[in-house]
């Protein structure tokens, strides 16, 4: 009772905006009822202060309080239906359609059943952009999907083709719910989460004993002060207000400003794959050893945004290609030793590359992602050195096989028989003879002749090519930067917003709380805390004339 | 050579152990023995041995073989029941700190133990050697991001049976109707019931009996609901990392974040699943029943995305492959 008469506590606090106008509301004149619920007081106060504003400071007069009040309240809808009057006839009702327009389309988009429905609709087409076989040519559904023998009775090559399921995750309908994902996504923040947090930082302090008694979570302590209540509490992390008997404590806010950051961080991700689908370079090359190209040759732009740097001009030279290989013989790594020049003929750049690392240079990136054999250099009857082309063969599996041919004996007849040579990698060839008998395996380097059929080989070297993969990509620091922003955002969203309010009736305070997230772990971190409130065993009654006297 | 019989000396171990748990969880819950409280320890003395025997088998591969042991099958489904049980270990302390017994461990327990047998079993034997790794493999990201999905997929899938177990006890006057045979279901949920009430009021057990059953059933399906939630969040952080993490180590790989492989496109409708629960949570209406349905969904999911996949072969994640026929 005594905070309602004490100027310097006023109830008004808790508003953010009150607190430029508590001067002129310190009147005398201003009579709230004592036991009003909280909640209906803030509207009140919000509307004396905004006549405060709009009158100037001219008005101090008691009565006009009160009179103005009510005036302003029923003069307000008047003035907006003169207005309205005004306009009606002349087009303003479209004007004002229009006008609403935005906000009706907020509220349908910011609707949470859409949302899981748009995000069901998604999930489905990935799994059937999985189930189908993308980006083949029409015959192949034709073949797969005939009209005559529908899968599940009704799925034909029609269906496929024209929904776009071929090239799925391009299609307009993926990128359609997407784009509207996005939309949906951009809209709840705007007009859910963002109010959402603007009522959390509040502190609301809860004035009556049954409004604390109907938290989830509540409690009485017989014999308690609010003031050890706040102590532990802030013991335990949780941030306290005390006003008088009541106290609200809260600890965790992050946690609720975390999914706006997820929200965001997506929008970023979404945004900066715009830029990637739209803006980047692609290409792949395979390149014998000691040959080289230019980047801007290979480079294919992906979208209408993409345009191309001066780095293009490159030239890049394939130094050496080798690879690693385990004990066992399997490939462990493969390298590739390249040399940037300008147009000039100058280098500016030399670097190996292999697999898990790529060469960078003026945004352009290059990564070694395959290999192959470009040919075999051999020494025939000490004649030589010639090159024999390497060409892959296909085998079961993802192994590589690759094989040459020398011919032997009469080149011009149609039935050429020869030695030929299979390699499945750099370290070792296999020879074979006229007959197709195996002769013997070689490695490169080692000088070893081999004789077959009279003619004597020696391998000199296997010239490997390299397969690299370059790239420019300006979307990537975005990416990135979402990437990040959505992890760290999805962490903090672990945490609970954990709120709790308590009152002091007397020698009994009550004790209320409720948390967003950990609603299992609640009531007994609660219990725990509120067995560490100390128990007052004197009246404090009794206290009270000590303590003023000293 | 040592390592090599450390490793099955470990493996055998854990798999004993596990089926002797296995079987003591299975007489606790059919045979109503007596001696349920120190039988019941003891199956949780078994589990802390697993953890142990689980851990010391992935060290050992590691030291062995000079990689992270994440490298294929076989490795991925030993650090999965690793996962499990680690949950396991975790909520029984936090439990037990707070003195009160440990439901999850009937969720958590069984998993571990189905995933260690199906991996320790006879019918993934050619691929218990730890082989070598391909060039792609050879990175730091290896770590992160497989560890990250996997200890995600293990949560995620906790979660998903806690929201099943919720559902099925829900509708268990439905099940009943329907398998009216079925009396071994119907023996340990009333079971389970009882234990749980015994654990809160010994005093209104007698009395009110009838009434308060369904009492104690809401309550025991308001603590699956929570626990549920706040696993699959966690789940759900660890599978948002392992997703962005393997996004970037497929750029720093093969230039591109993200290529629509059947596996990433899987992994992406998971998190997209997990994230409609987490949605529907938002909405009080909701809670409850609905949610447990969609995670119930995504408990299917996951198995698709883990399993389903390696099973065609193909795509950038073809190191998890393999034949269903056993050698």
């Amino acid at each position: 009772m005594e905070t309602l008469l004490n100027p310097s506590k006023t109830p008004f606090l808790f508003v953010p905006k009150t607190h430029f106008f508590k001067p002129s509301l310190l009147h005398p004149s201003f009579n709230p009822r004592p036991h009003t619920p909280f909640t209906r007081r803030p509207l009140s106060v919000a509307i004396i202060c905004k006549l405060k504003t709009s009158q100037g400071r001219k008005n101090d007069g008691k009565n006009n309080n009160i009179s103005k009040k009510i005036l302003l309240s029923d003069s307000a809808p008047e003035l907006s239906n003169e207005e309205g009057k005004a306009k009606a006839e002349s087009g303003g009702g479209a004007w004002r359609v229009i006008r609403k327009l935005p906000r009706k389309v907020l509220s349908v988009l910011s609707n949470l059943p859409l949302a899981i429905g748009e995000m069901f609709t998604i999930a489905a087409l990935m799994a059937l952009g999985t189930a189908i076989d993308q980006g083949e040519a029409p015959e192949y559904y034709f073949q797969k999907y005939p009209e005559d023998n529908p899968v599940l009775g009704f799925f034909t090559w029609r269906w496929v083709l024209t929904l776009g399921f071929d090239h799925m995750f391009s299609s307009p309908i993926f990128l359609g719910t997407l784009i509207l994902l996005g939309t949906s996504l951009m809209a709840c923040t705007y007009t859910t989460q963002i109010p959402l947090v603007k009522v959390a930082r509040r502190w609301s302090f809860l004035q009556s004993a049954d409004s604390i008694r109907k938290q989830e979570f509540s409690d009485t302590l017989p014999r308690a002060s609010v003031k050890d209540l706040g102590v532990i509490l802030m013991g335990a992390g949780y941030e306290v207000f005390l006003k008088g008997p009541s106290l609200y404590a809260f600890k965790g806010l992050a946690g609720r400003f975390a999914p706006i950051g997820v929200h965001l961080a997506m929008l970023l991700i979404m945004g900066g794959a715009t830029l990637s689908a739209t803006g980047s370079f692609r290409g792949s090359v395979t390149v014998p050893q000691g040959l080289n190209f230019v980047m801007g040759d290979v480079l294919g732009p992906t979208g209408f945004l993409s345009t191309p740097t001066d780095a293009f001009n490159t030239e890049v030279h394939v130094n050496r290609f080798y690879m690693d290989y385990y004990d066992s013989g399997e490939v462990s790594q493969f390298h590739t030793d390249l040399s940037l020049f300008d147009m000039n003929g100058k280098e500016l750049m030399r670097k190996t590359l292999s697999v898990n690392d790529p060469l960078r240079y003026g945004g352009i990136t290059i990564y070694q992602t395959d290999w192959s054999f470009s040919a075999l250099q051999i020494l025939k009857d000490d004649e030589g050195p010639f090159n024999l082309a390497m060409a892959p063969l296909t085998v079961n599996g993802d192994k590589k096989l690759f094989g040459t041919f020398l011919p032997v004996g009469d080149t011009d007849s149609p039935n050429v028989k020869g030695i030929s040579m299979l390699a499945r990698d750099l370290q070792s060839i296999v020879l074979y003879d006229k007959q197709g008998k195996f002769a013997g395996v070689r490695r490169p380097n080692s000088k070893l002749p081999i004789e077959i059929d009279g003619t004597k080989i020696i391998i000199v070297d296997a010239i490997g090519s390299s397969g690299l993969d370059l790239k420019t990509d300006p979307g990537v620091p975005t990416v990135y930067a979402g990437f990040g922003a959505l992890m760290l955002t999805t962490c903090i969203s672990f945490l609970s917003h954990s709120q709790i309010w308590a009152l002091q009736d007397g020698t009994t305070v009550f004790v209320g709380g409720k948390t967003n997230r950990a609603k299992a772990e609640f009531p007994d971190e609660m219990n725990y805390l509120l067995d560490q409130v100390p128990e007052i065993v004197e009246s404090p009654i009794s206290k009270q004339p000590g303590s003023i006297g000293a | 050579m040592i390592f090599s019989t450390l490793e099955h000396i470990l493996t055998h171990i854990s798999f004993s152990v596990v089926s002797i748990v296995i079987t003591i969880h299975f007489l606790n819950l059919f045979l109503l023995v007596d001696e349920v409280v120190g039988l019941y320890d003891s199956s949780e003395k078994g589990m802390i041995v697993t953890f142990f025997c689980i851990t010391g088998l992935l060290v050992t591969r590691w030291v062995y073989s000079g990689h992270f042991p994440l490298s294929d099958l076989y490795e991925s489904l030993i650090f999965l029941s690793w996962g499990f049980s680690l949950i396991h270990m975790v909520s029984y302390f936090k439990l037990k700190i707070k003195k009160r017994k440990n439901n999850l461990s009937a969720i958590t327990a069984p998993s571990a133990i189905f995933t260690q047998g199906f991996a320790t079993s006879g019918l993934l034997t050619k691929m218990h050697q730890s082989a070598i790794l391909a060039p792609a493999l050879q990175s730091q990201w290896l770590m992160m991001h497989v560890s990250m999905m996997v200890l995600g997929y293990a949560a995620l899938l906790c979660g998903s049976l806690l929201s099943v177990a919720l559902l099925v006890i829900t509708f268990r006057k439905a099940i009943k109707i329907i398998g009216k045979n079925n009396n071994l279901l119907n023996q340990s949920f009333s079971f389970g019931e009882i234990q749980y009430m015994n654990e809160r009021s010994n005093v209104l057990l007698n009395t009110y009996f009838l009434s308060s059953k369904n009492y104690y059933r809401y309550q025991l399906t308001q603590q699956l609901d929570r626990w549920s939630y706040r696993i699959i969040s966690l789940g759900f952080i660890f599978l948002t990392i392992g997703i962005l993490s393997g996004a970037v180590w497929a750029n720093e790989a093969w230039g591109s974040y993200w290529n629509w492989d059947p596996k990433e496109t899987w992994a992406f409708i998971t998190w997209t699943v997990f994230a409609i629960y987490l949605h529907t949570r938002t909405n009080k209406n909701f809670e409850g029943v609905n949610s447990a349905l969609v995670a119930s969904m995504g408990f299917l999911i996951i198995w698709i995305c883990y399993f389903g996949v390696n099973l065609l072969g193909i795509g950038l994640h073809s190191y998890g492959s393999f034949t269903l026929t056993s050698n």
